[in-house]
């Protein structure tokens, strides 16, 4: 083998590879895009309620290990110094208790209603009503330690314009089932 | 010699490029700082989750409130700076936390932390969709900062990549002392804000 | 191969010589002399710079009154107080004063943290605005049957300002370090505060 032939080998090969590598980039550059972009994406979606999951009124619905239902979706008329025309509403769910870790599955409970024309009212401050010792908020039943096959009774109030009253619906949002969350239908729908 | 003297220039020219790039290129702390939405004393600045409202400022050279029942007298070594605001939340229930007042110099003043005993009608205001809420912002400021200030509003600390109001207050009259003019002695924040329920 | 060790054997010998010219040359420059620097002494009269902070010295003296500066005093305790003027002289309002004095000697420990309080309204440790000159009070516990010391020995601590952090790429303030020295005279527990 002379040196000159050496050389002319190299110069073939080299154009082959180059050409591949070029194809491979053309796999590899979005390939790269995705990988890293992935827990960003993971991230941005299980931070948001985005998907709706609709229950219908009675129904309950398998969500963060356990089994929801809405019992009752009512204002409270008739209270004192309020801002004018809002309403206190109050939203109890019965809960019955499948997977027992809730701090790990019902991290980041989020209650809400939801409206027609798609705004969301979260738990309120404001109106602090008395309930029964039986009744939870979502928060408070994480660390209430209840077992599988308990039932939790949760309660969660909100203060909302009158006009939206017609309009609006319960959903719960979990930091275990994100990017979905439960729309509970009412019985008139 | 002259691909010697071609290649040295490109290779200058390259230099200079790059560092034009380099002191060119917003720094990181430009790029996730929060996003201003700018208005008047009047406006209704729309952010992105929250819509702000001043309607009134008024300047005190000493505060009264309630405090478990007694009244408290908040002195300050400069001047009190009361701008009473209406928010209105966008889309969704929102909370708004963060507060603070530009001097004209950019001395920036932060929401006293002197009146964190009351917790109704001061920061954290949090405003539920259709039911907007007045509160009050309470500065204290040095005389010299009060005019040609701007007050920042923002959801919480950090505001990275998210709105923050700016609200632009006037020029503000000076007296002889230094106050500005209208600079009652004492203003008295446990009164309700006019229009809204205490 | 042979031509190979060789060249690797200079390259070591080479970098080796490089690596002990530099640290000679920091050695006779000072670098290693700094942390063993003398803090001076500062005059109790003040002012006192620190990087963010102006410092006047007012007072210092030891409470048995039930509330120091609205704060209940816990049993068993007694409160040595320290007085202090401080001038915010950064363009920000900030409370970055928790480690700006501390005790040296008995019967504090360094390692002790006092409680500092607006004496205007005996808010706790609020934020300072810029240029507003407030008095406030470093409030240490002591235990109520000791004895009282006759002086408050404190260092003094600055920061230094970075424009940019290494981590986030925003302006604060780093890197603590003595300023100096202050010996400050007790009064006695005269049954009020003073």
């Amino acid at each position: 083998m002379t040196a000159q032939s050496v050389v002319q080998d190299n110069g073939l090969g080299e154009r082959k590879w180059r050409r591949r590598s070029l194809w491979g980039l053309l796999v590899l550059i979005p390939l790269t895009l995705a990988v890293e972009a992935y827990d960003s994406v993971k991230a941005l979606l299980g931070d948001n309620d985005l998907f709706e999951r609709s229950v219908a009124w009675g129904q309950s619905a398998h969500f963060g290990g356990s089994d929801w239902r809405l019992t009752d979706l009512r204002g409270a008329f008739g209270m004192k110094s309020l801002p004018p025309d809002s309403v206190p509403v109050l939203a109890d769910f019965s809960v019955t208790v499948g997977d027992p870790d809730l701090q790990k599955l019902w991290l980041g409970c989020k209650v809400m209603l939801i409206d027609a024309e798609g705004r969301r009212w979260s738990p309120t401050s404001i109106v602090s009503l008395r309930t029964p010792d039986n009744v939870q908020t979502c928060i408070s039943a994480i660390f209430s330690g209840a077992k599988t096959g308990e039932t939790l009774n949760l309660r969660e109030t909100f203060l909302v314009p009158k006009a939206a009253t017609k309009t609006i619906r319960p959903a719960v949002g979990l930091g275990s089932e994100r990017p979905h969350f439960l729309l509970f239908q009412l019985e008139k729908d | 010699m002259m691909r010697k003297l071609a290649n040295l220039i490109l290779l200058l020219v390259a230099v200079a490029f790059c560092y034009g790039l380099q002191i060119s290129k917003p720094h990181y702390g430009d790029l996730i700082g929060p996003i201003p939405v700018r208005g008047k004393v009047g406006d209704t600045i729309v952010g992105r989750s929250f819509e702000v409202r001043a309607e009134k400022l008024e300047f005190a050279r000493k505060l009264e409130t309630d405090r478990f029942g007694e009244t408290k007298v908040l002195t300050t070594g400069g001047v009190w700076a009361v701008v009473t605001v209406a928010f209105a939340a966008r889309a969704e229930s929102t909370s708004v936390a963060v507060a603070s007042w530009r001097g004209p110099t950019g001395l920036t003043y932060d929401h006293t932390e002197r009146l964190s005993f009351v917790n109704n009608g001061f920061l954290p205001v949090t405003v539920d969709p259709g039911l907007p809420r007045k509160a009050r912002l309470v500065f204290e400021v040095s005389p010299a900062e009060a005019g040609n200030a701007t007050v920042l509003i923002s959801n919480k600390l950090l505001a990275a990549l998210d709105s923050q109001a700016e609200i632009s207050i006037g020029p503000v009259a000076v007296l002889s002392d230094g106050f500005p003019v209208g600079t009652v002695d004492t203003l008295d924040l446990s009164q309700p804000i006019d229009g809204q329920p205490k | 191969m042979l031509e190979g060790a060789r060249s690797r054997l200079k390259a070591w010998i080479v970098t080796g010589i490089g690596t002990a010219a530099a640290i000679a040359v920091a050695g006779v420059l000072g670098a290693f002399e700094a942390g063993h620097a003398q803090v001076p002494v500062l005059a109790r009269a003040g002012p006192i710079e620190t990087g963010q902070w102006l410092l006047q010295p007012v007072k210092a003296y030891v409470s048995a009154e039930k509330y120091v500066y609205g704060t209940l005093r816990k049993p068993g305790t007694k409160a040595l107080v320290f007085e202090v003027d401080m001038t915010n002289r950064t363009a920000q309002s900030t409370k970055d004063y928790f480690d700006l004095v501390q005790a040296t000697r008995p019967p504090l420990d360094p390692a002790t943290k006092p409680y500092i309080v607006l004496t205007r309204d005996s808010t706790l440790s609020p934020e300072l605005h810029p240029g507003m000159t407030e008095r406030m009070a470093y409030v240490w516990e002591l235990p109520e049957g000791g004895a009282v010391p006759a002086s408050l020995g404190l260092t003094v601590m600055s920061k230094i300002y970075k424009q940019r952090d290494n981590l986030y790429g925003l302006p604060g303030w780093f890197n603590p370090s003595p300023v100096g020295t202050l010996t400050i005279p007790v009064a006695p527990d005269t049954g009020g505060q003073p």
